[in-house]
């Protein structure tokens, strides 16, 4: 029983009633809390359903497409007898069989039905409907489970008879009102309600809804700590970069690219294709052809910081699933919500970035297309790898989202970073589509890396010119601008990672300094041939180099491995060295 | 969609889970009501003639076959009393339907129904379905609060309209039936409006089949 006896004889004992009004509410918020879990469950249920019935079709996709077969169950179809049907809802040919007919002249494909019957059935529809009211509100009411949550905290607190209240952190910006209500600490009870109640409605507050004012002040301290958080973050990243400078000779580490995440096969290459639509297109990479390559190392190039940051917010929608009969790590993306706005002006062309890390190569990423102006895009889109199932203890997924401004410019959204290891990819309810806060970039895992793939290692020095250093050294009392020559030693590399079965690789350098309002200039070294632990002792130069221009350039270095057959060069590992700082130091 | 089968993907469900709908609805109004009986009588078919004073906010859960569906209600009972309303509100937002009762014996808990639906307005979403009910409509002698005034005033409000006693079981079970009817009919309708083939972009997956006719990995 809930209820509590409140006639004279219990109000006389007022400190036993408080106990049992707080008995009462905590028992009820208990109960609540096991209907909810119930009820969880049960939607995870019907959403695991619908997605085994999505999955059924995309197993099936890996055929071509044809028009003329059921988009549900793959069964062709005919040209007169069982021609099939577009689909209201998804404009998709189905046979009759994969219909559900709601009345007589409307019916549905299986998935489509699927997905409004589960929408219905997990109470989406209200959530949907009440965002209308509240678009920051969470999908699922916790109310119960925020009381709950603040209940034991701050009852903890409040046993302790003597103590000052200790709402007075949630009541400070509340309603002057209720705050005048709450003014004797006697009614503790009410006080408590008051200042969860409070809580409550700043947590759901914070996010969007405008309405209240004064709720909205009292959110005020903690965005800028949130803030405060954020800008040490990017700190940390700058920190890195620092840290590259002060090594005499920079010892970037390079990634090899690996064997074992290699497109699918020619079809699922063209698949991935027609998803990147932007102008960086994988394709011609995971090829091996070096050719207009290394445009695609500005994904390895903002690896290494060499792209815009906004405060990461916001959240990433989508599922994984191993098919363990082909081999096959697909990961569908679905959407991101209350993504940060990429630049000022609020413009956003959110896209997804995906690594399987420690793989950082070209091999290795896939990307979903760009979806313009938007902080709340729709991707849908699946991304696949062929991969043994024994290699993925050994990788982390990396979900980032970008945002493509213009001139290749990119600013980093936020990132997800998913231990494979630790995934059940047996346990179905894994599948499951889930939302994933979105992280600010971690420090980069350098010392992981060496110690995950430490295959190979670049070391390249830089050295100015001696008319450049001679440069420096007038130029104080100089105010001209004089060319300089920027000189790049590739000394050598080792551990590169073996490729074709048994071979030794024919490694070379390509050396490529991007400077801003200019055409790349691109630089190879000789080939090694036939060595493992190749040393060149080559000097790149680049001329007519102003130091105003390498303060925003960076130059990136790939090693390769030539073919000995075919055109086909095979890209063994990229390094970007980052930008102006490490050419400032040089000075 | 009353009329669709869910055989075609295999419908599992362990006991507990043996529904197909959850509504959430919240009984509110003034102090002393009925709400808590008017709930009891419905859930338990009990009712007991002394008052108990509900604390802060109280919940029973029923499973009720309607319009060939399972449906279960969690009923959210409320404190009347004015000290809980911070807490009480809080759960505004969480239901879909509301039971909005006065006393007829009690003009002054009438007059307040007016204030309760601006509660509503406030902190409700915009689609918030409510039962405006007359309760204790057994004891006629005692009545201040005519029919017809809270027929007209449910009117103005716009919100549907019984008399009913949880003492002699009157009204009860088809106020409740009734606001499961009403909000079955929002949700058609929230799923109508939203239905793809008319908003087209808004449905993920259908999203994709718009988008990129030959990239089909998304089954929808």
């Amino acid at each position: 029983m809930t209820f509590v006896k409140t006639d004279t004889a219990v109000l006389l004992f007022k400190g036993f009633l408080k106990e049992r009004e707080r008995e009462a509410v905590l028992e009820v918020l208990h109960r609540d809390q096991m209907v909810r879990e119930t009820e969880e469950k049960r939607i995870r249920k019907l959403k695991l359903q619908l997605q085994q019935l999505q999955w059924k079709g995309a197993r099936n996709s890996s055929h071509e497409y044809q028009e003329r077969s059921c988009a549900r169950c793959q069964k062709s179809l005919g040209l007169l007898m069982n021609r099939g049907a577009v689909c209201n809802g998804c404009s998709h040919r189905v046979c009759s069989e994969c219909r559900v007919c709601l009345n007589p002249c409307l019916w549905k494909c299986t998935v489509c039905y699927a997905h409004g019957d589960v929408k219905v059935k997990a109470g989406e529809w209200f959530f949907e409907e009440r965002a209308k009211k509240y678009p920051g509100e969470g999908r699922r009411e916790t109310v119960g489970a925020k009381l709950l949550k603040s209940y034991q905290k701050l009852s903890e607190i409040s046993v302790i008879p003597p103590t000052p209240p200790p709402f007075t952190e949630f009541t400070a910006g509340s309603n002057v009102k209720e705050l005048s209500q709450s003014k004797s600490f006697n009614k503790s009870v009410e006080n408590l309600f008051l200042s969860l109640t409070t809580h409550i409605k700043k947590i759901s507050k914070s996010q969007n809804d405008m309405a209240d004012r004064c709720l909205l002040t009292t959110d005020h301290g903690q965005n800028l700590e949130r803030r405060k958080q954020r800008r040490s973050q990017s700190d940390t990243a700058i920190n890195i970069t620092s840290r590259m400078k002060s090594t005499p000779s920079l010892q970037q580490l390079i990634t090899g690219a690996q064997n074992d995440s290699e497109i699918l096969t020619k079809r699922n290459c063209k698949e991935e294709e027609s998803i990147i639509t932007s102008p960086t297109s994988d394709a011609v990479f995971c090829d091996g052809k070096k050719h207009g390559s290394l445009y695609s190392l500005n994904s390895t190039c903002t690896e290494s910081g060499n792209f815009g940051k906004a405060d990461v917010m916001g959240e990433i929608e989508f599922a994984m699933r191993y098919i363990f009969k082909a081999c096959i790590l697909e990961i569908c993306i679905k959407r991101c919500k209350n993504l940060a706005y990429g630049e000022e002006k609020k413009k956003c062309n959110p896209y997804v970035k995906v690594y399987l890390l420690p793989d950082k190569s070209p091999q290795s990423k896939r990307k979903t297309a760009v979806k313009k102006r938007t902080v709340d895009p729709e991707f849908d889109e699946t991304l696949k790898y062929k991969i043994e199932y024994s290699q993925l203890g050994s990788r982390q997924l990396q979900i980032s989202v970008w945002h493509a401004g213009a001139l290749k410019y990119r600013v980093f959204l936020g990132e997800v970073v998913i231990p494979l290891a630790a995934w059940d990819f047996q346990e179905d309810s894994m599948q499951l589509f889930s939302w994933y806060q979105l992280k600010p970039k971690l420090e980069k895992p350098e010392h992981d890396l060496i110690e995950d793939s430490g295959e190979l290692l670049v070391s390249a020095r830089l050295s100015a010119p001696a008319q450049y250093k001679n440069f420096q050294f007038e130029g104080r009392k100089d105010q001209g601008v004089p060319s300089c020559q920027l000189q790049v030693v590739i000394t050598g590399a080792k551990n590169l990672p073996v490729l074709r079965a048994a071979a030794v690789p024919n490694p070379f350098v390509i050396g490529c300094l991007i400077l801003p309002d200019q055409p790349e200039v691109k630089q190879k070294s000789p080939v090694r041939k036939k060595e493992a632990c190749p040393q060149w002792n080559h000097l790149f130069v680049f001329d007519g180099v102003t130091p105003a221009q390498l303060q925003q350039s960076c130059l990136h270095l790939t090693v390769w491995d030539q073919s000995t057959s075919s055109s086909n060069d095979q890209f063994l590992g990229g390094a970007t060295l980052g930008a102006s700082r490490f050419f400032i130091m040089k000075n | 969609m009353a009329s669709a089968t869910d055989s075609r993907y295999g419908q599992k469900e362990s006991s507990d889970q043996n529904f197909d709908y959850m509504f959430k609805i919240l009984i509110i109004g003034n102090s002393s009501v009925g709400k808590t009986s008017f709930l009891f009588r419905y859930a338990d078919d009990s009712f007991t003639p002394a008052f108990v004073s509900t604390v802060g906010i109280d919940f029973k859960v029923k499973t009720i076959y309607r319009n060939d569906k399972r449906i279960k209600l969690q009923i959210w009972d409320t404190a009347g009393q004015e000290r809980y309303r911070t807490i009480t509100t809080a759960y505004y937002r969480g239901a879909m339907g509301f039971i909005l009762m006065y006393d007829i014996t009690n003009e002054e808990s009438f007059n307040a129904v007016q204030d309760w639906s601006t509660q509503i307005k406030t902190y409700s979403w915009d689609n918030a379905q409510v039962l405006l009910v007359g309760n204790k409509c057994d004891m006629e002698d005692e009545r201040v609060v005519s029919s017809e005034k809270g027929r007209q005033l449910a009117e103005h409000l716009g919100f549907e309209f019984f008399e009913a006693s949880a003492k002699d079981n009157i009204n009860v079970k088809q106020t409740f039936e009734r606001l499961v009817d009403i909000i079955c009919e929002k949700m058609s309708e929230s799923l109508d409006t939203a239905d793809p083939a008319v908003t087209g972009a808004k449905q993920g997956p259908q999203l994709t089949d718009q988008q990129a006719p030959p990239h089909q990995d998304c089954a929808c």
